[in-house]
């Protein structure tokens, strides 16, 4: 049955019925829409069963600077107004990072360039059981130092500005703290745990007297992606059953479905972890909070946050139940910069990098505080 | 002789049999009502919010086509408190213990297994002559260890030359 087709019968029958029970004619419209919204939820349903279309995720232009083993750095195409590069890092293993570069008019990457920011994404890539002995500290001293240097010779600038994203954060302030010889002109953390002691469900699960680290390091030898999955989806036991409620709900929305197919491809996607980046992760990060705490070592230097000077800003999620919004602010208290800000905004942990939300709310603001330092 | 003396015995039976009916009867009837366990006293309020909701709709007449919407609230409302209780519920010291000790229960009793499977197919590959995934890891991690050599041979060269750079000449 054809759409022009169907709205007739819907039309007939409201009409029908309104004769019949005297029903105000502004219930009639309303039931002549919810049924058309019907009809239209029923096509997309059938479209979605029997013939998925791919999302095209990741569209905006960009060209690969360097490689090293997984990892690559992209540059992305922009009118580059503002003379400092943004080298952007996100979360090592766990979801793969075209959620940053989702779709077009719903992109933080598009946002960026759209704004004239000489923009930099490290992918850190899928390892494989090769790269088991990958640690933290090996992102900090010999992949991220390595990658700003690329990012500097590439641009020709003298300075960059780094932003942190989830996981990134507290991995790109590690190297931000232990590399003074690499000039980074203004710091961001979005949604990156600082303080491990407020860390929420994950920290008491990972808790030393609960989660044998080492055990599950020796018998796996890396997180496979599953167990990610798992994890997280423990976390929020009722996200699938609401998000397919929502789905229903706004079945009816082309432009709904689109982003939904893009979301759910990339919420479907884990990333295994190496092997020992997640026993170091749990154990200095998680178990001993010693980021926080001032006593981790790197590359044979101490880590101490006190030793980022330059301009911070730190943005939270009020329902974020991964890195909770005290976990994240803590980097205030933590750095020696003059000058730092903290913005709490609605939402939860993805909301701040996808979706409607965070380009209203979050993408301005992180713009429009680097553009004035930039 | 051995009617009466069976009829007697019969006769006790029935006495004892009796007088038991009835003192579990005097037991029973005695013994203070218990309420039943009610599995939904905690999903009540939201329940009979959610109830009266649907009647308050069903009651209107005619029935408007916001009931989809109020089918959609009800839901949502119903799986946030659900949510909150698991929330609550893993959010304890004895989940996080139980979660724990399952997950190192399930490693002991891998770990031994694994270790014959892998052994058993390094063996097979073996004899197969054809190389195993830890051979083609360390072959992959020897590329890598290459990779990071080069790398660092790049970065001297690149510190001195850029020390040669700010020389005087």
């Amino acid at each position: 049955m054809g759409q022009e087709r169907f709205a007739d019968v819907v039309e007939r029958f409201t009409n029908a019925y309104g004769v019949v029970s005297g029903v105000a004619p502004e219930v009639l419209t309303q039931w002549q829409e919810e049924l058309d919204k019907l009809q239209r939820r029923l096509t997309n349903l059938h479209r979605l069963v029997t013939n998925p279309p791919e999302p095209k995720v990741g569209q905006t232009p960009r060209e690969e600077i360097y490689k090293k083993n997984k990892s690559r750095l992209y540059r992305y195409a922009s009118s580059r107004r503002y003379k400092t590069p943004l080298l952007f890092v996100p979360n090592l293993g766990i979801s793969r990072p075209y959620i940053f570069d989702l779709l077009p008019n719903g992109s933080f990457i598009e946002h960026m360039t759209r704004e004239g920011f000489d923009f930099y994404l490290l992918d850190w890539g899928v390892f494989g059981p090769e790269d088991n002995d990958l640690t933290v500290e090996d992102c900090v001293t010999r992949i991220l130092p390595r990658m700003a240097r690329k990012v500097l010779e590439s641009s020709g600038a003298t300075e960059l500005n780094v932003l942190g994203y989830c996981m990134g954060a507290p991995i790109s302030a590690c190297f931000v703290a232990t590399h003074p010889d690499i000039p980074v002109k203004n710091y961001i953390d979005m949604a990156g745990p600082i303080d491990f002691s407020k860390v929420g469900l994950f920290g008491l699960w990972l808790k030393k007297d609960y989660f044998n680290v080492d055990r599950f390091v020796d018998t796996l030898g890396s997180v496979p992606a599953d167990m990610v999955k798992a994890g997280f989806k423990l976390i929020k036991p009722t996200m699938d059953l609401s998000t397919s409620l929502n789905l229903w709900w706004n079945l009816w929305n082309d432009q709904y479905v689109e982003g939904f197919q893009a979301l759910s491809k990339w919420a479907n996607e884990y990333v295994a972890f190496p092997g020992e980046f997640f026993r170091q992760w749990v154990r200095d990060f998680y178990q001993e909070n010693k980021l926080y705490r001032g006593e981790l070592v790197m590359g044979g230097r101490p880590v101490r946050l006190q030793n980022i000077t330059c301009p911070v800003f730190v943005v939270g999620a009020k329902e974020d139940y991964i890195a909770p919004p005290d976990c994240v602010r803590a980097l205030l208290d933590a750095v020696a910069s003059r000058e730092k800000e903290y913005v709490e905004l609605p939402g939860g942990h993805i909301s701040l990098i996808a979706g409607r939300g965070a380009a209203r709310h979050c993408w301005p603001k992180v713009s429009d505080w680097l553009a004035s330092r930039s | 002789m051995a009617d009466t003396t069976a009829n007697q015995l019969f006769d006790i039976w029935k006495k004892q049999l009796e007088e038991g009916t009835q003192a579990w009867t005097r037991l029973v009837i005695q013994a203070p009502p218990t309420a039943p366990p009610d599995p939904f006293s905690f999903w009540r309020p939201v329940l009979d919010e959610g109830l009266q909701a649907w009647a308050k709709l069903f009651a209107q007449s005619p029935v408007s086509p916001d009931l989809h919407g109020q089918w959609k609230q009800f839901l949502d409302q119903w799986i946030e408190a659900w949510s909150k209780v698991l929330g609550q519920a893993m959010g304890t010291e004895e989940f996080a213990k139980l979660m724990g000790q399952s997950l190192d229960q399930i490693l002991v009793s891998q770990a031994p297994l694994k270790k014959v499977a892998d052994q058993g197919i390094e063996q097979a590959l073996q004899s197969l002559n054809l190389p195993s995934r830890s051979q083609l890891t360390a072959v992959a991690k020897q590329i890598v260890e290459l990779e990071d050599r080069l790398e660092r041979i790049e970065d001297t060269i690149g510190a001195v030359l850029r020390r040669l750079d700010k020389e005087p000449r």
